[in-house]
Protein backbone atom coordinates (compact mmCIF):
# COMPACT_ATOMS: atom_id res chain seq x y z
CA UNK A 1 0.00 0.00 0.00
CA UNK A 2 1.09 3.27 -0.91
CA UNK A 3 2.20 6.03 1.61
CA UNK A 4 -1.32 8.26 1.17
CA UNK A 5 -3.40 5.49 1.45
CA UNK A 6 -1.68 4.52 4.68
CA UNK A 7 -2.39 8.51 5.50
CA UNK A 8 -6.02 8.41 4.45
CA UNK A 9 -6.71 4.78 7.21
CA UNK A 10 -5.32 6.99 10.00
CA UNK A 11 -7.72 10.06 8.95
CA UNK A 12 -10.85 7.75 9.72
CA UNK A 13 -9.63 6.45 12.89
CA UNK A 14 -8.04 10.08 14.26
CA UNK A 15 -11.25 11.79 15.30
CA UNK A 16 -12.15 8.93 17.63
CA UNK A 17 -8.51 8.59 19.01
CA UNK A 18 -8.73 12.24 19.41
CA UNK A 19 -11.79 13.15 21.38
CA UNK A 20 -11.69 9.59 23.41
CA UNK A 21 -8.73 8.13 23.86
CA UNK A 22 -6.93 11.82 24.12
CA UNK A 23 -9.16 13.67 26.62
CA UNK A 24 -9.43 10.57 28.61
CA UNK A 25 -6.14 9.53 29.15
CA UNK A 26 -5.62 13.29 29.37
CA UNK A 27 -7.85 12.93 32.44
CA UNK A 28 -5.80 9.93 33.63
CA UNK A 29 -2.72 11.49 33.37
CA UNK A 30 -3.78 14.88 34.84
CA UNK A 31 -6.01 12.68 38.07
CA UNK A 32 -2.25 11.03 38.60
CA UNK A 33 -0.57 13.86 38.97
CA UNK A 34 -3.23 15.44 41.23
CA UNK A 35 -3.39 12.24 43.18
CA UNK A 36 0.20 13.31 44.80
CA UNK A 37 -0.76 16.86 45.65
CA UNK A 38 -2.58 18.32 48.74
CA UNK A 39 -5.13 20.54 47.11
CA UNK A 40 -8.34 22.21 47.67
CA UNK A 41 -9.08 22.71 43.52
CA UNK A 42 -8.75 26.70 43.79
CA UNK A 43 -5.78 27.27 45.48
CA UNK A 44 -2.53 28.81 42.90
CA UNK A 45 0.05 26.87 45.10
CA UNK A 46 -0.87 23.29 46.47
CA UNK A 47 1.53 21.53 48.19
CA UNK A 48 3.25 18.10 46.58
CA UNK A 49 3.12 15.31 49.29
CA UNK A 50 4.21 12.44 46.89
CA UNK A 51 2.49 9.39 48.19
CA UNK A 52 0.81 10.46 51.09
CA UNK A 53 -2.55 10.28 49.32
CA UNK A 54 -2.27 6.91 48.77
CA UNK A 55 -1.09 5.96 52.27
CA UNK A 56 -3.68 7.75 53.91
CA UNK A 57 -5.93 5.54 51.58
CA UNK A 58 -5.06 2.68 52.55
CA UNK A 59 -5.06 3.31 56.22
CA UNK A 60 -8.86 5.04 55.51
CA UNK A 61 -12.00 2.62 56.81
CA UNK A 62 -13.67 5.08 54.68
CA UNK A 63 -12.28 3.84 51.88
CA UNK A 64 -12.60 0.37 52.73
CA UNK A 65 -16.41 0.22 53.32
CA UNK A 66 -16.83 2.14 49.80
CA UNK A 67 -14.82 -0.88 48.54
CA UNK A 68 -16.84 -3.50 50.11
CA UNK A 69 -20.31 -2.43 49.28
CA UNK A 70 -19.11 -2.51 45.99
CA UNK A 71 -17.75 -5.75 46.50
CA UNK A 72 -21.11 -7.03 47.81
CA UNK A 73 -23.14 -4.75 45.50
CA UNK A 74 -21.40 -6.94 42.45
CA UNK A 75 -22.30 -9.83 43.48
CA UNK A 76 -25.93 -9.20 44.06
CA UNK A 77 -26.26 -7.34 40.90
CA UNK A 78 -24.58 -9.96 39.18
CA UNK A 79 -26.62 -12.63 40.55
CA UNK A 80 -29.79 -11.01 39.48
CA UNK A 81 -29.67 -9.33 36.60
CA UNK A 82 -27.33 -12.47 34.90
CA UNK A 83 -30.64 -14.94 36.73
CA UNK A 84 -33.69 -12.96 35.96
CA UNK A 85 -31.92 -11.91 32.57
CA UNK A 86 -31.54 -15.50 31.63
CA UNK A 87 -34.91 -16.64 32.77
CA UNK A 88 -36.78 -14.31 30.89
CA UNK A 89 -34.77 -14.70 27.72
CA UNK A 90 -35.55 -18.53 27.96
CA UNK A 91 -39.35 -17.72 28.66
CA UNK A 92 -39.47 -14.87 25.62
CA UNK A 93 -38.10 -17.79 22.96
CA UNK A 94 -40.87 -20.04 24.05
CA UNK A 95 -43.52 -18.66 22.39
CA UNK A 96 -45.37 -16.70 24.96
CA UNK A 97 -48.13 -14.34 23.86
CA UNK A 98 -47.56 -10.68 23.81
CA UNK A 99 -44.00 -11.61 23.74
CA UNK A 100 -43.19 -8.24 22.49
CA UNK A 101 -44.71 -6.17 25.46
CA UNK A 102 -43.09 -8.08 27.60
CA UNK A 103 -40.38 -7.45 26.29
CA UNK A 104 -40.74 -3.92 26.31
CA UNK A 105 -41.67 -3.73 29.39
CA UNK A 106 -38.76 -5.40 30.41
CA UNK A 107 -36.34 -2.76 29.15
CA UNK A 108 -38.04 0.30 29.41
CA UNK A 109 -36.27 0.55 33.30
CA UNK A 110 -32.98 1.13 31.37
CA UNK A 111 -34.10 3.40 29.16
CA UNK A 112 -35.47 6.17 32.39
CA UNK A 113 -32.84 7.98 34.20
CA UNK A 114 -32.10 6.96 37.56
CA UNK A 115 -32.49 11.18 38.69
CA UNK A 116 -36.68 10.53 37.30
CA UNK A 117 -36.73 7.64 38.74
CA UNK A 118 -34.86 8.29 42.13
CA UNK A 119 -37.89 10.49 43.96
CA UNK A 120 -40.34 7.45 42.74
CA UNK A 121 -38.25 4.70 44.41
CA UNK A 122 -37.84 7.07 47.53
CA UNK A 123 -41.43 6.92 47.87
CA UNK A 124 -42.16 3.60 46.89
CA UNK A 125 -39.43 2.40 49.85
CA UNK A 126 -40.74 4.99 52.28
CA UNK A 127 -42.22 3.93 55.62
CA UNK A 128 -45.80 4.49 54.19
CA UNK A 129 -44.92 3.70 51.41
CA UNK A 130 -46.11 1.60 48.21
CA UNK A 131 -43.69 -1.56 49.40
CA UNK A 132 -44.75 -1.48 52.70
CA UNK A 133 -48.47 -1.09 51.57
CA UNK A 134 -48.00 -4.39 49.17
CA UNK A 135 -45.97 -6.50 52.36
CA UNK A 136 -49.15 -5.20 54.43
CA UNK A 137 -51.65 -6.44 51.46
CA UNK A 138 -49.75 -10.28 51.97
CA UNK A 139 -50.38 -10.14 55.05
CA UNK A 140 -46.55 -9.77 56.03
CA UNK A 141 -47.20 -6.86 58.60
CA UNK A 142 -44.25 -7.60 60.48
CA UNK A 143 -42.06 -7.18 57.77
CA UNK A 144 -42.69 -3.32 57.33
CA UNK A 145 -39.77 -1.18 57.89
CA UNK A 146 -38.21 1.73 56.93
CA UNK A 147 -36.20 0.33 54.28
CA UNK A 148 -34.38 3.45 53.26
CA UNK A 149 -33.79 4.53 56.28
CA UNK A 150 -31.96 2.26 58.38
CA UNK A 151 -28.62 0.87 58.06
CA UNK A 152 -29.50 -2.55 57.84
CA UNK A 153 -31.60 -2.82 54.86
CA UNK A 154 -30.55 0.97 52.94
CA UNK A 155 -27.62 -1.19 50.66
CA UNK A 156 -30.23 -3.94 49.58
CA UNK A 157 -32.43 -1.40 48.70
CA UNK A 158 -29.80 0.21 46.77
CA UNK A 159 -29.02 -2.55 44.63
CA UNK A 160 -32.57 -3.80 44.08
CA UNK A 161 -33.24 -0.62 42.12
CA UNK A 162 -30.04 -1.06 40.39
CA UNK A 163 -31.04 -4.40 39.55
CA UNK A 164 -34.73 -2.94 38.32
CA UNK A 165 -33.45 -0.39 36.40
CA UNK A 166 -30.18 -2.52 34.44
CA UNK A 167 -31.48 -5.86 34.18
CA UNK A 168 -32.96 -5.27 30.40
CA UNK A 169 -29.68 -4.93 29.34
CA UNK A 170 -28.53 -8.79 30.37
CA UNK A 171 -32.14 -9.85 29.02
CA UNK A 172 -31.41 -8.30 25.38
CA UNK A 173 -28.03 -9.76 25.37
CA UNK A 174 -29.57 -13.35 26.66
CA UNK A 175 -32.12 -13.03 24.46
CA UNK A 176 -29.63 -12.37 21.17
CA UNK A 177 -27.36 -15.27 22.37
CA UNK A 178 -29.91 -17.85 22.56
CA UNK A 179 -31.46 -17.00 19.33
CA UNK A 180 -27.97 -18.32 17.70
CA UNK A 181 -28.38 -21.72 19.82
CA UNK A 182 -28.85 -24.07 16.99
CA UNK A 183 -32.71 -25.58 17.11
CA UNK A 184 -31.67 -29.06 16.08
CA UNK A 185 -29.12 -29.37 19.49
CA UNK A 186 -32.09 -28.83 21.16
CA UNK A 187 -34.07 -31.30 19.30
CA UNK A 188 -31.92 -33.48 19.52
CA UNK A 189 -31.90 -33.18 23.43
CA UNK A 190 -35.43 -33.64 23.72
CA UNK A 191 -35.32 -36.68 21.34
CA UNK A 192 -32.82 -38.26 23.96
CA UNK A 193 -35.82 -37.92 26.73
CA UNK A 194 -34.24 -34.21 28.25
CA UNK A 195 -37.06 -32.48 29.87
CA UNK A 196 -37.25 -28.34 29.72
CA UNK A 197 -35.03 -27.89 32.68
CA UNK A 198 -32.33 -30.42 32.05
CA UNK A 199 -32.45 -28.71 27.96
CA UNK A 200 -31.82 -25.27 29.71
CA UNK A 201 -29.11 -26.17 32.34
CA UNK A 202 -27.02 -28.61 30.03
CA UNK A 203 -27.49 -27.29 26.80
CA UNK A 204 -28.51 -23.39 26.60
CA UNK A 205 -26.65 -22.25 29.72
CA UNK A 206 -23.51 -23.92 28.74
CA UNK A 207 -23.84 -21.96 25.32
CA UNK A 208 -24.44 -18.74 26.35
CA UNK A 209 -21.29 -19.06 28.74
CA UNK A 210 -19.73 -16.11 26.42
CA UNK A 211 -22.55 -13.89 26.93
CA UNK A 212 -22.80 -14.74 30.77
CA UNK A 213 -19.00 -13.45 30.58
CA UNK A 214 -19.86 -10.04 29.00
CA UNK A 215 -22.34 -9.52 31.71
CA UNK A 216 -20.08 -10.03 34.49
CA UNK A 217 -17.73 -7.51 32.79
CA UNK A 218 -20.23 -4.89 32.39
CA UNK A 219 -21.63 -5.82 36.13
CA UNK A 220 -18.04 -5.32 37.42
CA UNK A 221 -17.21 -1.86 35.61
CA UNK A 222 -20.74 -0.70 36.38
CA UNK A 223 -20.29 -1.39 40.16
CA UNK A 224 -17.12 0.03 40.29
CA UNK A 225 -19.25 3.20 38.62
CA UNK A 226 -22.16 3.14 40.57
CA UNK A 227 -22.83 6.73 41.58
CA UNK A 228 -26.40 8.00 40.51
CA UNK A 229 -28.91 5.54 42.33
CA UNK A 230 -27.01 5.77 45.71
CA UNK A 231 -26.04 9.35 45.53
CA UNK A 232 -29.67 10.47 44.27
CA UNK A 233 -31.79 7.77 46.26
CA UNK A 234 -29.76 7.74 49.42
CA UNK A 235 -26.94 10.67 49.27
CA UNK A 236 -25.46 7.37 50.01
CA UNK A 237 -26.80 7.37 53.59
CA UNK A 238 -27.90 6.93 56.32
CA UNK A 239 -24.80 7.05 58.25
CA UNK A 240 -22.37 6.32 54.72
CA UNK A 241 -24.28 2.74 54.39
CA UNK A 242 -24.67 3.15 50.79
CA UNK A 243 -21.25 4.89 50.20
CA UNK A 244 -19.66 3.52 46.95
CA UNK A 245 -16.52 4.63 45.43
CA UNK A 246 -18.02 6.71 43.08
CA UNK A 247 -20.16 8.79 46.04
CA UNK A 248 -16.79 8.66 48.12
CA UNK A 249 -15.22 10.36 45.43
CA UNK A 250 -17.66 12.87 44.40
CA UNK A 251 -17.74 13.61 48.26
CA UNK A 252 -14.28 13.92 48.95
CA UNK A 253 -13.56 16.40 45.46
CA UNK A 254 -16.34 18.56 45.40
CA UNK A 255 -18.66 19.43 48.92
CA UNK A 256 -15.19 18.66 50.62
CA UNK A 257 -12.90 20.22 48.56
CA UNK A 258 -9.99 17.26 48.79
CA UNK A 259 -8.94 16.88 44.83
CA UNK A 260 -5.97 15.52 45.58
CA UNK A 261 -7.09 12.89 47.84
CA UNK A 262 -10.60 12.51 45.34
CA UNK A 263 -7.84 11.82 42.74
CA UNK A 264 -5.77 9.52 45.15
CA UNK A 265 -8.69 7.43 45.37
CA UNK A 266 -10.06 7.66 41.66
CA UNK A 267 -6.77 6.19 40.80
CA UNK A 268 -6.79 3.14 42.58
CA UNK A 269 -10.70 3.02 41.52
CA UNK A 270 -9.42 2.87 37.64
CA UNK A 271 -6.47 -0.07 38.61
CA UNK A 272 -8.96 -1.77 40.42
CA UNK A 273 -11.35 -2.05 36.87
CA UNK A 274 -8.79 -2.66 35.18
CA UNK A 275 -8.00 -5.67 36.98
CA UNK A 276 -11.18 -6.85 37.39
CA UNK A 277 -11.67 -6.42 33.72
CA UNK A 278 -8.75 -8.28 32.55
CA UNK A 279 -9.25 -11.03 35.43
CA UNK A 280 -12.72 -11.88 34.28
CA UNK A 281 -11.04 -11.62 30.42
CA UNK A 282 -8.52 -14.59 31.64
CA UNK A 283 -11.00 -16.60 33.76
CA UNK A 284 -13.28 -16.77 30.76
CA UNK A 285 -10.49 -17.41 28.33
CA UNK A 286 -9.36 -20.71 30.65
CA UNK A 287 -12.70 -21.94 30.92
CA UNK A 288 -13.83 -21.42 27.20
CA UNK A 289 -10.21 -23.66 26.21
CA UNK A 290 -11.68 -26.81 28.25
CA UNK B 1 -36.55 -22.39 24.77
CA UNK B 2 -39.29 -24.47 27.28
CA UNK B 3 -41.27 -26.46 24.94
CA UNK B 4 -44.95 -26.64 26.30
CA UNK B 5 -47.55 -28.41 24.13
CA UNK B 6 -50.69 -28.56 26.60
CA UNK B 7 -52.40 -25.41 26.93
CA UNK B 8 -52.19 -25.95 31.05
CA UNK B 9 -48.50 -25.69 30.46
CA UNK B 10 -48.51 -22.81 28.26
CA UNK B 11 -50.61 -21.18 30.47
CA UNK B 12 -48.35 -22.08 33.34
CA UNK B 13 -45.52 -19.93 31.43
CA UNK B 14 -47.75 -17.30 31.27
CA UNK B 15 -48.67 -16.70 34.43
CA UNK B 16 -44.55 -17.31 35.36
CA UNK B 17 -43.33 -14.54 33.36
CA UNK B 18 -46.26 -12.31 34.18
CA UNK B 19 -45.45 -12.50 37.92
CA UNK B 20 -41.74 -12.15 37.10
CA UNK B 21 -42.74 -8.96 35.13
CA UNK B 22 -44.54 -7.20 37.69
CA UNK B 23 -41.89 -6.13 40.07
CA UNK B 24 -40.34 -3.95 37.33
CA UNK B 25 -43.53 -2.61 36.03
CA UNK B 26 -44.96 -1.92 39.63
CA UNK B 27 -42.72 1.51 40.14
CA UNK B 28 -43.97 2.93 36.59
CA UNK B 29 -47.28 2.55 37.94
CA UNK B 30 -46.43 3.69 41.19
CA UNK B 31 -44.75 6.80 39.17
CA UNK B 32 -48.15 7.25 37.07
CA UNK B 33 -50.42 6.86 40.17
CA UNK B 34 -48.25 9.18 42.55
CA UNK B 35 -48.68 11.77 39.62
CA UNK B 36 -52.29 11.97 40.01
CA UNK B 37 -52.87 11.70 43.14
CA UNK B 38 -54.14 14.65 45.39
CA UNK B 39 -54.84 17.06 42.14
CA UNK B 40 -54.88 14.88 39.99
CA UNK B 41 -54.54 15.90 36.11
CA UNK B 42 -53.90 19.34 37.52
CA UNK B 43 -50.32 18.23 38.91
CA UNK B 44 -49.45 18.56 35.16
CA UNK B 45 -50.49 21.41 34.57
CA UNK B 46 -48.97 23.01 37.66
CA UNK B 47 -45.69 21.45 36.30
CA UNK B 48 -45.81 22.23 32.85
CA UNK B 49 -47.11 25.69 33.83
CA UNK B 50 -43.43 26.51 34.92
CA UNK B 51 -41.55 28.79 32.43
CA UNK B 52 -38.26 27.15 33.02
CA UNK B 53 -39.59 23.75 31.88
CA UNK B 54 -38.95 24.17 28.15
CA UNK B 55 -35.49 25.16 29.21
CA UNK B 56 -34.50 21.90 30.62
CA UNK B 57 -35.69 20.23 28.04
CA UNK B 58 -33.90 22.23 24.93
CA UNK B 59 -31.17 21.92 27.14
CA UNK B 60 -31.00 18.37 27.18
CA UNK B 61 -31.67 18.19 23.50
CA UNK B 62 -28.90 20.30 22.33
CA UNK B 63 -26.39 18.49 24.21
CA UNK B 64 -28.37 15.10 23.18
CA UNK B 65 -28.32 16.19 19.20
CA UNK B 66 -24.53 17.09 19.92
CA UNK B 67 -23.13 14.15 21.64
CA UNK B 68 -24.88 11.69 18.98
CA UNK B 69 -23.61 13.62 16.19
CA UNK B 70 -20.29 13.84 17.50
CA UNK B 71 -20.36 9.88 17.91
CA UNK B 72 -22.27 8.58 15.24
CA UNK B 73 -19.38 10.76 12.88
CA UNK B 74 -16.18 9.14 15.21
CA UNK B 75 -17.62 5.39 16.01
CA UNK B 76 -18.64 5.04 12.05
CA UNK B 77 -15.60 6.41 10.59
CA UNK B 78 -13.40 4.65 13.36
CA UNK B 79 -15.32 1.38 13.29
CA UNK B 80 -14.65 1.60 9.16
CA UNK B 81 -10.82 2.10 9.62
CA UNK B 82 -10.30 -0.73 12.38
CA UNK B 83 -12.72 -2.83 10.39
CA UNK B 84 -11.39 -2.24 7.08
CA UNK B 85 -8.62 -0.33 6.47
CA UNK B 86 -4.80 -1.55 6.88
CA UNK B 87 -3.66 0.65 9.44
CA UNK B 88 -0.13 0.10 11.07
CA UNK B 89 -0.44 -0.45 15.05
CA UNK B 90 -4.32 -0.27 14.95
CA UNK B 91 -5.13 -3.33 17.51
CA UNK B 92 -2.67 -1.15 19.69
CA UNK B 93 -5.05 1.72 18.86
CA UNK B 94 -8.02 -0.17 19.76
CA UNK B 95 -6.63 -1.38 22.87
CA UNK B 96 -6.07 1.80 24.22
CA UNK B 97 -10.51 2.60 23.28
CA UNK B 98 -11.27 -0.03 24.77
CA UNK B 99 -9.21 0.14 27.97
CA UNK B 100 -11.02 3.29 28.32
CA UNK B 101 -14.21 1.45 28.55
CA UNK B 102 -13.71 1.11 32.43
CA UNK B 103 -13.56 4.76 33.11
CA UNK B 104 -16.26 5.85 35.27
CA UNK B 105 -17.14 9.60 34.41
CA UNK B 106 -16.67 10.70 38.29
CA UNK B 107 -12.94 10.29 37.79
CA UNK B 108 -12.99 12.73 34.99
CA UNK B 109 -14.49 15.57 37.30
CA UNK B 110 -11.64 16.58 38.57
CA UNK B 111 -9.02 16.93 35.47
CA UNK B 112 -12.18 18.65 33.58
CA UNK B 113 -13.04 21.26 35.86
CA UNK B 114 -9.71 22.61 36.04
CA UNK B 115 -9.32 22.47 32.38
CA UNK B 116 -12.91 23.62 31.45
CA UNK B 117 -11.75 26.67 33.73
CA UNK B 118 -8.75 27.49 32.30
CA UNK B 119 -9.64 27.23 28.79
CA UNK B 120 -13.13 29.19 29.49
CA UNK B 121 -15.68 26.74 28.13
CA UNK B 122 -16.82 25.95 31.66
CA UNK B 123 -20.46 26.76 32.30
CA UNK B 124 -21.01 26.02 28.31
CA UNK B 125 -22.40 22.92 26.61
CA UNK B 126 -19.12 21.95 25.76
CA UNK B 127 -17.89 20.99 28.59
CA UNK B 128 -20.83 18.45 29.16
CA UNK B 129 -20.83 17.49 25.08
CA UNK B 130 -17.40 16.15 24.29
CA UNK B 131 -16.63 14.42 27.49
CA UNK B 132 -19.77 12.74 27.58
CA UNK B 133 -18.92 11.87 23.81
CA UNK B 134 -15.61 10.41 25.01
CA UNK B 135 -17.21 8.35 27.47
CA UNK B 136 -19.40 7.23 24.48
CA UNK B 137 -17.09 6.57 22.05
CA UNK B 138 -15.18 3.04 23.32
CA UNK B 139 -18.08 1.34 23.56
CA UNK B 140 -19.86 2.31 20.25
CA UNK B 141 -16.60 1.33 18.28
CA UNK B 142 -16.36 -2.20 19.68
CA UNK B 143 -19.78 -2.32 18.80
CA UNK B 144 -19.27 -1.05 15.23
CA UNK B 145 -16.44 -2.65 14.92
CA UNK B 146 -18.04 -5.46 15.64
CA UNK B 147 -21.08 -5.35 13.11
CA UNK B 148 -18.57 -4.19 10.28
CA UNK B 149 -16.61 -7.05 10.31
CA UNK B 150 -19.81 -9.12 9.46
CA UNK B 151 -19.93 -6.68 6.36
CA UNK B 152 -18.16 -8.87 3.61
CA UNK B 153 -14.28 -7.45 2.13
CA UNK B 154 -15.15 -8.73 -0.96
CA UNK B 155 -18.22 -5.57 -1.25
CA UNK B 156 -15.36 -3.11 -0.53
CA UNK B 157 -12.74 -4.80 -3.07
CA UNK B 158 -15.45 -4.36 -5.67
CA UNK B 159 -16.39 -1.07 -5.34
CA UNK B 160 -12.23 -0.46 -5.26
CA UNK B 161 -11.97 -2.55 -8.74
CA UNK B 162 -14.95 -0.39 -10.07
CA UNK B 163 -12.86 2.55 -9.29
CA UNK B 164 -14.39 4.01 -6.33
CA UNK B 165 -12.16 5.57 -3.36
CA UNK B 166 -12.05 4.29 -0.15
CA UNK B 167 -14.03 7.28 1.23
CA UNK B 168 -16.65 6.14 -1.51
CA UNK B 169 -16.70 2.60 -0.71
CA UNK B 170 -16.97 3.79 2.70
CA UNK B 171 -19.89 6.28 2.30
CA UNK B 172 -22.12 4.52 -0.30
CA UNK B 173 -20.79 0.69 0.52
CA UNK B 174 -20.62 0.30 3.96
CA UNK B 175 -22.37 3.35 5.44
CA UNK B 176 -26.09 2.47 3.89
CA UNK B 177 -25.62 -0.62 5.13
CA UNK B 178 -25.53 0.01 8.76
CA UNK B 179 -28.94 1.52 10.20
CA UNK B 180 -28.87 -1.25 13.02
CA UNK B 181 -25.85 -0.37 14.49
CA UNK B 182 -26.75 3.65 13.99
CA UNK B 183 -29.95 2.81 15.63
CA UNK B 184 -28.68 1.32 18.64
CA UNK B 185 -25.72 3.74 18.60
CA UNK B 186 -28.34 6.14 18.63
CA UNK B 187 -30.84 4.81 21.58
CA UNK B 188 -27.27 4.30 23.70
CA UNK B 189 -25.81 7.05 23.68
CA UNK B 190 -29.57 9.37 23.96
CA UNK B 191 -29.54 7.06 27.06
CA UNK B 192 -26.46 7.97 28.25
CA UNK B 193 -26.50 11.27 27.64
CA UNK B 194 -30.09 12.46 28.35
CA UNK B 195 -29.94 10.46 31.61
CA UNK B 196 -26.64 11.62 32.78
CA UNK B 197 -26.64 13.68 35.97
CA UNK B 198 -23.32 14.25 36.87
CA UNK B 199 -21.82 16.15 34.35
CA UNK B 200 -24.79 18.74 34.46
CA UNK B 201 -24.76 19.15 37.65
CA UNK B 202 -20.68 19.77 38.03
CA UNK B 203 -20.17 21.56 35.17
CA UNK B 204 -23.47 23.72 34.48
CA UNK B 205 -23.63 26.40 36.73
CA UNK B 206 -26.01 28.63 35.14
CA UNK B 207 -29.87 28.32 35.97
CA UNK B 208 -30.34 28.83 31.98
CA UNK B 209 -28.06 25.76 31.23
CA UNK B 210 -29.53 23.24 33.81
CA UNK B 211 -30.37 19.77 32.42
CA UNK B 212 -33.70 17.24 32.13
CA UNK B 213 -32.17 15.05 35.04
CA UNK B 214 -31.79 18.40 36.94
CA UNK B 215 -35.21 18.99 37.12
CA UNK B 216 -36.02 16.59 40.39
CA UNK B 217 -33.60 18.74 42.52
CA UNK B 218 -35.18 21.93 40.87
CA UNK B 219 -38.74 20.42 41.86
CA UNK B 220 -38.07 19.57 45.24
CA UNK B 221 -37.17 23.00 46.08
CA UNK B 222 -39.32 25.28 43.71
CA UNK B 223 -42.86 22.51 45.44
CA UNK B 224 -40.87 22.23 48.86
CA UNK B 225 -41.40 18.53 48.32
CA UNK B 226 -45.15 18.25 46.96
CA UNK B 227 -44.56 14.21 46.25
CA UNK B 228 -47.38 14.48 43.56
CA UNK B 229 -46.06 17.31 41.78
CA UNK B 230 -42.52 15.87 41.98
CA UNK B 231 -43.47 12.69 40.13
CA UNK B 232 -45.53 14.37 37.28
CA UNK B 233 -42.30 16.00 36.03
CA UNK B 234 -40.79 12.96 36.52
CA UNK B 235 -42.96 11.35 34.32
CA UNK B 236 -43.26 14.12 32.30
CA UNK B 237 -39.60 13.82 31.62
CA UNK B 238 -39.33 10.13 31.43
CA UNK B 239 -41.54 10.59 28.17
CA UNK B 240 -39.07 11.62 25.49
CA UNK B 241 -37.02 8.52 26.11
CA UNK B 242 -39.57 5.98 26.29
CA UNK B 243 -41.09 7.63 22.95
CA UNK B 244 -37.87 7.67 21.46
CA UNK B 245 -36.92 3.74 22.67
CA UNK B 246 -40.52 2.42 21.23
CA UNK B 247 -39.72 4.31 17.85
CA UNK B 248 -36.19 2.37 17.45
CA UNK B 249 -36.87 -0.43 19.39
CA UNK B 250 -36.53 -3.10 16.62
CA UNK B 251 -33.53 -1.48 14.82
CA UNK B 252 -31.72 -0.91 18.38
CA UNK B 253 -32.33 -4.48 18.75
CA UNK B 254 -31.20 -5.91 15.86
CA UNK B 255 -28.23 -3.69 15.95
CA UNK B 256 -27.03 -4.74 19.62
CA UNK B 257 -27.55 -8.04 19.06
CA UNK B 258 -25.30 -7.95 15.31
CA UNK B 259 -22.82 -5.86 17.62
CA UNK B 260 -22.59 -7.65 20.53
CA UNK B 261 -22.69 -11.36 19.24
CA UNK B 262 -18.78 -12.16 18.54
Amino acid sequence: MNKSLRFRGYAYIIPALVISVGLIYFCIGYTGYISTLNWDGVSPDPIEVGFQNFLKLFNDADFWRALSHTAIFFVAAFVFQAGLGFVFAALLHSKVKLAGVYKVLIFLPVVLAPATMAPVFRQIYSPTGQFNAVLGFLGLHWLEQPWLGQVSTSLAVITSIAVWSGMGVSFILYFAAMSQVDPEVLEAARIDGAGNFRTLVSIVWPSVRGTTLAIAILTAIASLKTFDIPWLVAEAGPNYSTEFLGTFIYREAIPLNAVGYASAISIMLLILALVVAITLRVIGRDRSAD
Amino acid sequence: MFEVRTFGGKLVLQIVITLMVIPFVFPLIAMIQGSLAGTGWNNYAVVLGISQLPLFFLNSAIIAVSVIAVVYVCTMLAAFGFSKLHIRGKEFYFWLLLAALTLPEVVLITPLFVTTTSIGIYNTYWAVIIPLAALQIPFTVLLARNFMDGVPDALIEAARIDGASTWKAFRYIVLPLTSPIAAALVVLTLIGTWNDYLMPLVFLQSSSLQTITQVPDFFISEFSNDQTKILAAAVITAIPEVVAYLLLQRLFERGLSAGALK
